[in-house]
């Protein structure tokens, strides 16, 4: 390795982190940011989970996947097309760096946002209901992996050409509905039908649920290697339609 | 010494080839080191789609720009390295000081730490923006924006830098001190690529002018060059009472006049010296027994230049602004 490939690699990281940082200094106070990312976990965890007897560690692995799940997919979708709107978005399109490295910056940002907040989150689990953790290697791994993979997952609609974030933002939001109640997170994988477990085995936020599972009560149906590595090529993976995305709308001049 | 920028048969069509918007057809120019090279072209000639392009923001349709000897399709880092851009919209962070503003750009840019809060300081005191520098720029009147947007496109000390209509919406003062600013960055040796609408702008900073309307270009000339063509599509318009729509042919036969157009219940008419040909009106008038309802002096359009130069009828573009409109199609005739 030469000397000039190094530093570019350095500085395109540097890059990626002054985008990252400048992102949650900017935006992290919006009220979008706030309504989609950090109230959207709290609701559906109490909406759904109130009613039933849930043991609270089980109540904890939970609320820790769906703030993971909400809130690194709520930046993307409103980042990037009020950045678009404007006209901020080309100063980052037009700087000396690689458009990989402008879209990873992106996704730390979600992902930023999801590691805070699923912090609160298992702030209060320890908290008030006492819960431990039984593998906090896991618990720190599958935070980290599921917020990169969900933050990428929202980076695709944010992707989307256009300058308005309600275009992607009602979207995004239902998809991830969807995937919710699919993967195995109100519903144990266990108990599901075979065509139901199916279905779940395709969305990455039940191998996040099954991680947490493994953490938080020390148990899950699956291997827990196999839920990081779904993570992670998941979130690699989901790279590749924003990049499209990002070509698309250079070609279309929004 | 190559050119900085060589540009060969760029073309943008907006949407599918065919339907879509054909903003720039098969532009070809050359700008050269350390020149000042103005854009200038009415509104939705193709300016920022041109700009756009040759700053990599837009794909282009087909063509080729090579920029300081890198084609930018397959070798844009370089040029983005050395390129500073001020675009249309003052696209500052309006969340973040002034000063995080230029942080976080000269970041963005690697310029190295020891340097950073020097070259920011000494921007900031150059655009008169020290003593605001904590401030967040939302509350900043539209010219510190631009003076901002324009620090942060140089703070990397760009050797090319692209200014897409950096004075409209200013001041009179605030616009001479950006086009002061322009003139100080090129002797500097900065090449500047300017892009306005404005004909006297265009003049007073430019080594050469291309002239673009409808996404292609009909000269790249001296100020000096041009100005003689503006010359010649000055105008007076005047309308007379009673039934002064009459009036043409004679009002065309005044000495000095090139070409009478009517516009509406008046007559546009283009001269050379328009000082000249006002009294020439009002004799005109009083012998007939007329009333001068209205006589204006009319400073050249981009399009009656444009015009000019491709050797269509001056007077016969639609005008944006409805009043302006020409009615008559065959300029002198009845309609
Ligand atoms: N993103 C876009 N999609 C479709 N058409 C576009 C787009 N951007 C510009 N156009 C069209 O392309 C043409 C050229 O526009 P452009 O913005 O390049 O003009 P301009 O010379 O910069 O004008 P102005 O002086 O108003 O800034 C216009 O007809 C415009 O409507
Ligand atoms: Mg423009």
């Amino acid at each position: 390795m030469n000397n000039t490939f190094i530093q570019r690699v350095k500085d395109e990281i540097a890059q990626a982190w002054t985008v990252a940082v400048k992102d949650v200094r900017v935006y992290y106070l919006r009220p979008g940011m706030i309504m989609f990312g950090f109230l959207m976990p709290f609701f559906m965890f109490f909406s759904f989970s109130v009613r039933r007897e849930l043991g609270a560690a089980e109540g904890v692995a939970r609320l820790l996947a769906l703030s993971v799940f909400f809130t690194a997919g709520a930046a993307g979708p409103f980042i990037i097309p009020t950045e678009r709107r404007i006209g901020t978005y080309d100063r980052l399109l037009a700087a000396p760096m690689s458009l990989l490295t402008l879209l990873l910056g992106k996704t730390a940002v979600g992902a930023f946002f999801a590691i805070a907040v699923s912090g609160v989150a298992l702030a209060a689990g320890v908290l008030f209901f006492g819960t431990s953790i039984a593998q906090p290697d896991l618990l720190i791994a599958g935070i980290l992996l599921g917020a990169f993979a969900f933050s990428s997952l929202g980076l695709v609609f944010g992707s989307i050409p256009t300058t308005n974030p309600g275009d992607v933002q009602m979207p995004s939001t239902l998809l991830r509905w969807g995937l919710l109640f699919i993967s195995g997170v109100f519903i144990p994988l266990s108990e599901m039908a075979p065509v139901a477990r199916f279905l779940a085995y395709l969305s990455p936020l039940t191998y996040a649920q099954d991680l947490m599972n493994h953490a938080v009560l020390g148990a899950g149906l699956i291997d827990a290697r196999i839920d990081l590595a779904v993570l992670l090529v998941s979130g690699v993976l989901l790279l590749w339609p924003s990049i499209r995305l990002h070509q698309r709308a250079r070609a279309l001049g929004r | 010494m190559e050119n900085m920028i060589d540009v060969e048969k760029l073309t943008k069509v907006y949407g599918r080839p065919g339907t879509g918007t054909l903003a720039v057809d098969e532009v070809s120019f050359q700008v050269e080191r350390g020149e000042i090279f103005g854009f200038l072209g009415p509104n939705g000639a193709g300016k920022t789609t041109t700009q756009r392009m040759l700053t990599t923001l837009l794909e282009p349709t087909s063509g080729r720009i090579v920029v300081a000897g890198h084609d930018l399709r397959d070798d844009a880092y370089p040029v983005k390295r050395q390129m500073g851009l001020v675009p249309e919209e003052s696209n500052v962070y309006t969340e973040l000081t002034s000063w995080d503003n230029l942080m976080f750009t000269a970041r963005l840019y690697r310029v190295p730490t020891e340097e950073r809060e020097a070259r920011a300081r000494d921007l900031l005191e150059t655009f008169g923006l020290w003593e605001k520098r904590d401030a967040k720029t939302e509350n900043y009147s539209k010219g510190m924006r631009r003076r901002l947007s324009i620090a942060m496109a140089i703070i990397h000390q760009p050797s090319l830098l692209y200014l897409d209509e950096p004075t409209p919406g200013l001041d009179a003062q605030s616009a001479r001190a950006i086009q002061d600013l322009i003139r100080e960055l090129n002797a500097q040796g900065t090449t500047i690529f300017l892009t306005t609408h404005q004909i006297e702008e265009a003049n007073q900073l430019c080594d050469r002018v291309a002239i673009i309307n409808h996404g292609k270009i009909a000269t790249v000339d001296t100020p000096e060059r041009l100005r003689q063509t503006i010359q010649r599509v000055q105008s007076v318009e005047v309308a007379l009472e009673p039934d002064g729509a009459t009036h043409g042919p004679a009002l065309e036969a005044l000495p000095g006049v090139t070409t009478g157009v009517k516009m509406g219940d008046k007559w546009r008419l283009y001269t050379e010296d328009p000082s000249a040909l006002l009294p020439l009106i009002m004799d005109y008038a009083a012998s007939q027994n007329l009333r001068v309802v209205s006589l204006n002096t009319l400073a050249p359009s981009l399009e009656d230049v444009f015009l000019e130069i491709t050797g269509g009828q001056v007077g016969t573009i639609k005008h944006d602004n409805p009043e302006d409109k020409p009615r008559g199609r065959k300029p002198g005739g009845r309609s």
